[in-house]
């Protein structure tokens, strides 16, 4: 986070709870221009995992009881950071288990983060990801870093891991296969881990009931959405999209189809479906690739009744963690203004 | 006779193109979506990506075909062809340089643009060393020298792409594709291969007179330095715009020479259109095949030209050994 260079030193945490009037409901939204989140500049991390527990509709309607909950979890954390000498050092390779790092760990107790932690269409958080120094997942640099934990997703680098352990490193590995329901899970695991049991429990907790506020709002109009990344390729039965695009209220079209995890689907079978929205991703702006063409297809542009877009916020489905919150209400307004619950309209 | 077969064989050919595909489309609203409108998923499905699938695959096959039977007779050499001597490889290794390294933005605009100047530059190559030693090796030499530095330049500038994507994307480059190809691909390619195409008959006259030897063609006043401008800018234009929008498909000009050969004259000119003619339809025939020899997941046609031509030049190499040496 830039201007906020307490974060760094550790001074931080005395910094007066008077910061905290600052966010105003305006800082606290998302915008979907830039697909950037404008944070309430220097807030505790608790407050960052508020911010996004709340999300848009959070900070108009409920924006007396979060300030109240953050200067909570504020003083929280004063009493903790005491001990914060005593809490194990933490390494992160992968760039899921950076960003549940980055919820629940103290500044200090970070070693160092995956390099993609920055990389804005993977990591929700790569913002304040920014200071932190990075590694590229590579064994050598555990040896220099010598944390006391090193966490690293199960997808991945399975030579680097079973080196590690052969060398009496503790390496705990984090499943890449999600759902909305296993997020908190694995929000308490990774809090245990880093000695932020309190701190984890309040997130996940905060994250489970946004989850069933969502999910109540489900309603038999249930219209068919589908996830069409680069190339052409649709998160099918078993990816965290899935989850998202089901708790949502929308049924996935690709798992209609008896697509799962992620496949390829012809551009004609999406056509000739004709789903009522399609989720593209963004392109990234400055490396371009033909694999990102495929949302500009004329084809996709002619179908009439079809909603296209981005529609989740950028990063917000691609790890499990509480952010993923904000890819289930996005989708969940959009199936609220294209398909009324209401059985008179 | 030939010509009109051939033809034929495109015109059929096109039409079964336009009838393949993953979506489950009959034949009534396949040719009432492609003419008349009607339903709107069968119109999207054969305006938008049907029709400019099989256009392409017609003329980026006339392109490779053409292109293929003018290098073989500029160079008196029955192994020249676009794939094979490094000019596709330098297509897709230009179009490639100029897009990913985001200096166009991400333009289309910037592929062709790319891959003209490559395919241009490597013909250049080709010519000069092809001038300085005529033997049928030098040049097959020299190509695959270029097609292996062009292929390996391409995988690092897409190894070195910060999007993930790019990486996926060197099989594209090597191994062409048409999959998902729209009709803005379409309206960028088709009038840069027609220019191409223009020039490179244009040279049919001095390839028929090459055919007697240099010094006999200049003595029939051929000007031979005119003729390999012709030949420079219209492979480039035609094999550089076809690679721009479909990657790198190779063997299309080996094999359609010599497989219409034996039904000409044998004279360079007269294979001129039948060669076109006949790559469109092996082309048209290749890529209907990708889609239907695995049905759950499309190949890349260049795989599947690669399958037919690489045996094809093997033999022609054998047969070739025994007459030079």
């Amino acid at each position: 986070m830039r201007g906020c260079p307490a974060d760094m030193d550790g001074r931080r945490p005395t910094a007066p709870p008077s910061v905290l009037p600052d966010i105003s409901p305006a800082r606290g939204e998302i915008t979907h221009a830039d697909d950037e989140i404008n944070l309430p500049p220097c807030g505790g991390s608790e407050g960052r995992a508020e911010t996004r527990g709340s999300g848009q509709g959070g900070w108009q309607g409920r924006g007396g009881r979060r300030r109240a909950l953050l200067s909570a979890v504020f003083v929280s954390t004063l009493s903790t950071t005491a001990h914060a000498a005593d809490l194990p050092r933490i390494m992160s390779m992968n760039v899921c288990t950076d960003q549940l790092v980055l919820l629940l760990a103290e500044p200090d107790q970070i070693a160092s983060l995956s390099d993609l932690s920055l990389d804005p269409s993977l990591s929700f958080l790569h913002t304040d990801a920014a200071p932190y120094p990075k590694n590229s997942g590579r064994a050598e640099e555990v040896f220099l870093a010598k944390p006391d934990l090193v966490v690293t997703g199960t997808f991945s680098l399975h030579n680097t891991t079973s080196l590690l352990e052969t060398l009496d490193f503790a390496v705990e590995e984090f499943a890449y296969n999600q759902s909305v329901d296993t997020i908190p899970g694995e929000i308490r695991r990774m809090g245990a881990l880093v000695g932020q049991d309190a701190k984890a429990e309040d997130i996940a907790s905060t994250y489970e009931r946004d989850l069933a506020d969502l999910r109540a709002r489900q309603c038999p109009a249930k219209p068919t959405a589908i996830a069409y990344e680069q190339n052409g390729v649709v998160l099918g039965q078993g990816t965290l999209a899935d989850s998202v695009i089901d708790a949502a209220g929308l049924t996935n079209l690709a798992t209609e189809l008896g697509y799962s995890a992620m496949t390829p689907l012809p551009l004609e079978e999406l056509v000739s479906h004709q789903p009522d929205i399609v989720i593209v991703s963004e392109p990234m702006a400055d490396a371009p690739a033909l694999a990102d063409q495929i949302a500009h297809h004329p084809a996709l542009r002619a179908l009439q009744t079809a909603r296209i877009g981005a529609f989740v916020p950028r990063g917000a489905w691609a790890c499990g963690g509480p952010f993923v919150i904000e890819a289930v209400r996005a989708l969940t307004e959009l199936r609220e203004e294209i398909a009324s619950c209401d059985p008179a309209r | 006779m030939l010509n009109a077969i051939l033809g034929l064989a495109c015109l059929v050919l096109t039409a079964v193109s336009l009838l393949v595909g993953p979506a489950d489309l009959d034949l009534r609203s396949s040719v009432s979506g492609l003419f008349a409108g009607g339903d709107e998923a069968a119109m999207i499905i054969m305006q938008e990506i049907r029709l400019p699938r099989a256009l392409l695959a017609l003329t980026i096959g006339i392109s490779l075909g053409l292109a293929g039977a003018v290098l073989q007779g500029l160079l008196r050499n029955p192994l020249a062809e676009p794939g094979l001597i490094g000019v596709t490889s330098s297509a897709s290794f230009g179009a490639v340089a100029i897009f990913y390294t985001g200096l166009a933005g991400a333009s289309l605009y910037a592929l062709p643009a790319g891959a003209l100047a490559g395919a241009a530059l490597s013909v250049v190559l080709l010519l000069a060393i092809a001038a300085r030693n005529g033997a049928t090796l030098t040049l097959i030499l020299a190509g695959v020298a270029l097609t292996s530095l062009t292929g390996a330049l391409t995988s690092l500038v897409l190894n070195l792409s910060p999007n993930p994507f790019a990486s996926y994307e060197i099989i594209f480059w090597l191994l062409g594709s048409l999959r998902d190809r729209s009709m803005s691909h379409v309206w960028l390619a088709l009038p840069l291969m027609a220019l191409g195409w223009l020039l490179l008959a244009a040279s049919a006259r001095a390839l028929d007179a090459l055919s007697l030897g240099e010094e006999a063609a200049s003595s029939l006043g051929i000007r031979l330095s005119a003729t390999r401008l012709l030949v420079v800018l219209g492979t480039a234009l035609a094999v550089g715009a076809g690679t721009a929008v479909a990657g790198a498909i190779g063997f299309i000009g080996l094999v359609v020479p010599h497989l219409v050969r034996p039904f000409t004259d044998r004279l360079p000119s007269s294979l001129l259109v039948p060669s076109a003619l006949g790559g469109g339809a092996l082309l048209l025939a290749a890529d209907i095949a990708a889609r239907l020899v695995v049905p759950t997941r499309e190949l890349n046609v260049g795989v599947l030209t690669a399958l037919i031509g690489a045996p094809f030049f093997l033999w022609l190499v054998v047969r070739a050994r025994r007459e030079l040496f």
